[in-house]
């Protein structure tokens, strides 16, 4: 009986393991473009805590002001590497001879 | 041999069994690009261990229910008349059945993070590997040095020992898995960070994945340790909640660390600083986890959790020295990866205060590591063993938790990158002067810090928990200002809104309101009062404005144990208010006393009565009484951090965006781009 038991579950570990139906998902290697999209989201999210938090009167004007400036700043700084790494990787697109064909 | 044994032993194998090859098959497959599904077989092998470790707990506590005592471990820590709920608590009681609970939540978690590996699939399997290499150790440490279903050798007694007194108590039987729910959860973001630096993932996204794991464990570990004080003050007896105890210091080192890693992970999200920082505290979280198990199961340090000496000691070393040295090699190979990407602007900045408030949690980790540790360092030094007690923890812990106190009032209302003395007046004016008010109402009231130091800890305490009660406060009402100036709604319903719109971090203000009832009750204990008396029938005893008046004694006797008890009536103004029953017993099975405290809690203070038994001379039974201030606070101000912490950990009900001109134009950078 003990012998069974065990087996049954040795059976049971192996085949859900190896022999059950699957659906083998593999993930993509993240490029810096989505990373800077990340970066992007997080300053704009930043932004708005800003704004939110100065009208609470949390800020002084002059405080407000160059924070907001620093921080539009930043958000454009990721906004430029973005725009040069989809542009550079359009341009690859339309070089290759796929891309040629069209 | 017994059935439920020859399984349970043989399922710890399989369980080993398959851990190796989630570990191995999972490193293959990340080593060699294309192996998908050797890398998939790797993931339900990780969730099949979840299976056999669920059984083999099972089949433990089915073992108990049926008193199988032919199990070492059903009869060293069971009985026959143990009541149903503690039968439960059997699994983790003891060295062997608490790591095999380890090992079960473990799994757990695992489970969880293989069944979500599509959110990021590289990443959870990176992260899946470290897990399999953690539940690795621990299942070979049950299946070859503290097997839970080891057999009884010679003849089988017909009762087991039955579970230590002091564990049977309903707390207990849910302290250990709070714990146990935090110490084994800081694996899973401790495995995401050390996943993040080896396959150098870019960004912070790894932080966002965690992050739900992470508070729920901080939870878990917050409700463990109070849960653990709330039992030591109900049941040990001595009138205190926290005693500095190595297994007491054990929990609290991963909850200093784990919180100053909660409080500067934000600094990594919000602005990309402190990666190495972040890496190492969770790294050390993660160690001190294990460390904080090793202590309370190798009995390296005498403490009132000595639950046994063993020899698993040299595992947990080795096993905590390879995991050092594989974060050292990682760090050292891609410590490139964790470069900041802005700096410190301001010391009076957002940021510098989550600085401070790192340093202060790490000094206040290190002093209780060192005192802890003192012992065992001393007996190497000197050859003798050097105990350090509570007020070398106190000297140092006390100032350390004052400047946390500061931090944690100024904090929210510093912008980050940098604050004017504008904005400062400002934001702290009203705060302040209600900090100030609270002070000068206590002197007024009769605490007079100059006489005594403790006084002055308790004004200072008292002062400083007013200023962050009044800062999250003001934080509530300007933004629900806010909310309710856009829609119309009241104050309240703005609030409301407010709280649902930002739950991370309105979440977090109600965890640091939490905290200020805490340490009001911890500030309570510069007026404890307590006395001690043999007291025969009709005697009195008089403490503070109470008068305690011994009426009777009785007996008691169950199959489980055996209780003494005085009845107390408790007068005040001469008007009988109450009547106690402080209660000292003796179980059978382990032939050991335990004392259940009799207790009358209010917001004020506890009335705490203690029956310590008779005087051996004289045959009379002595009563002490505490009058222990504000101790209920601790207790309250525990379940305002839970419902702070579910808050913040419900998603967003709304984005927060409130109508700004932010006009973000790309700004032209590096020639030739």
């Amino acid at each position: 009986m003990i012998i069974l038991a065990c087996s049954v579950i040795t059976l049971g570990a192996l085949f859900y393991i190896f022999y059950a139906p699957r659906v083998i998902v593999t993930g993509v290697t993240k490029t810096r473009l989505a990373y800077l999209q990340e970066r992007k989201e997080a300053v704009y999210e930043n932004l708005r805590d800003l704004n939110f938090e100065n009208q609470a009167g949390k800020f002084s004007a002059p405080d407000y002001q160059s924070l907001r400036a620093s921080l539009e700043q930043e958000a454009g700084s990721i906004l430029a590497e973005i725009a040069r790494l989809e542009n550079a990787a359009a341009e690859a697109a339309t070089q290759s001879p796929k891309g040629g064909r069209f | 041999m017994s059935p439920i044994s020859s399984v349970g032993s043989f399922v710890l194998l399989l369980a080993l069994a398959l851990s190796g090859y989630s570990f191995l098959a999972g490193l293959v497959a990340l080593l060699r690009p294309g192996s998908e599904g050797l890398g998939e077989t790797s993931r339900r092998a990780g969730i099949a261990v979840f299976g056999a470790v669920a059984l083999a707990a099972a089949l433990l506590v089915t073992a108990a229910f049926q008193d199988d005592f032919s199990i070492a471990y059903i009869l060293h820590h069971s009985n026959r008349e143990l009541p149903i709920a503690y039968k439960f608590a059997v699994l983790w009681s003891g060295q062997e059945g608490s790591l095999l609970f380890w090992s079960l939540l473990l799994s757990a978690y695992g489970l969880v993070l293989r069944l979500r590996y599509r959110t990021d699939p590289k990443l959870f399997a990176h992260a899946s590997v470290i897990i399999a290499s953690v539940q690795v150790f621990f299942l070979l440490l049950l299946n070859f040095a503290a097997h839970p279903f080891a057999i009884v050798e010679g003849a089988i007694p017909p009762d087991g020992n039955g579970l230590n007194p002091l564990l049977q108590y309903p707390e207990m039987v849910i302290h250990p898995p709070m714990l146990y729910l935090g110490y084994v959860g800081f694996t899973i973001p401790f495995a995401f960070a050390l996943a993040a630096l080896v396959m150098r993932y870019p960004g912070e996204k790894w932080i966002q994945i965690t992050r739900r794991w992470t508070m729920v464990t901080w939870g878990f570990l917050t409700v463990g340790i109070f849960l653990g004080a709330h039992w030591a003050y109900n049941v040990l007896g001595w009138g205190g909640y926290w005693g500095w105890d190595p297994v007491e210091n054990a929990s609290l080192m991963p909850w200093l660390t784990g919180t100053a890693f909660l409080h500067s992970v934000m600094m990594q999200e919000k602005r990309g600083m402190l990666k190495v920082w972040n890496m190492w505290l969770i790294f050390a979280t993660f160690l001190l986890s294990i460390f904080g198990t090793f202590l309370t199961r190798s009995g390296v340090v005498s403490s009132v959790h000595a639950f046994a000496q063993s020899s698993i000691g040299t595992w947990f070393v080795v096993f905590m020295a390879l995991t050092f040295a594989v974060c050292v090699f990682f760090f050292v190979m891609n410590r490139s990866h964790l470069k900041s990407e802005h700096k410190l602007e301001s010391l009076v900045s957002r940021e510098s205060s989550f600085l401070f408030n790192n340093l202060l949690l790490i000094v206040a980790c290190f002093t209780v590591l060192w005192g802890t540790l003192f012992p065992i360092l001393s007996e190497w030094v000197q050859g003798t063993k050097v105990t350090v007690g509570a007020p070398f923890f106190n000297r140092v812990n006390i100032p350390v938790a004052l400047l946390l106190l500061l931090l944690t009032a100024v904090g929210p209302l510093l912008a980050w990158r940098n604050t004017s003395l504008d904005s400062l007046k400002r934001n702290f004016l009203w705060p302040a002067i209600g900090a100030v008010t609270v002070a000068v109402l206590m002197i007024a009231f009769g605490v007079r810090p100059w006489k005594d130091a403790s006084y002055f800890y308790s004004l200072m305490t008292i002062s400083l928990a007013s200023l962050v009660a009044f800062t999250v406060a003001s934080e509530f009402v300007r933004g629900g200002r806010v909310i309710s100036s856009h829609t119309g709604q009241s104050l309240f319903a703005g609030i409301v809104q407010l709280g649902r719109r930002n739950t991370r971090r309105y979440g977090g203000y109600i965890v640091h309101f939490g905290v200020v009832l805490i340490v009001i009750g911890f500030a309570g204990g510069a007026f404890n009062q307590d006395q001690e008396k043999e007291m025969g029938f009709g005697d009195k005893m008089k403490l503070g404005p109470y008068t305690l008046i011994c009426r009777s004694y009785t007996q008691d006797d169950n199959p489980n144990y055996g209780s003494e008890s005085a009845i107390m009536d408790v007068e005040k103004d001469g008007r009988l208010i109450d009547t106690l029953y402080p209660e000292r017993r003796v179980y059978h099975a382990s032939n050991q006393p335990a004392t259940m405290v009799a207790n009358r809690s209010s917001f004020k203070e506890d009335l705490y009565l203690v029956y310590e038994g008779q005087n051996p001379d004289t045959g009379r039974p002595i009563i002490k009484a505490h009058l222990n201030p504000l101790v209920m606070w601790i207790w309250a101000g525990v379940w305002v951090m839970l419902i702070g912490t579910v808050l913040a950990l419900i998603p967003n009900a709304l984005p927060v965006r409130v109508a700004a001109a932010v006009r973000v134009e790309p700004v032209v950078v590096g020639a030739g781009d």
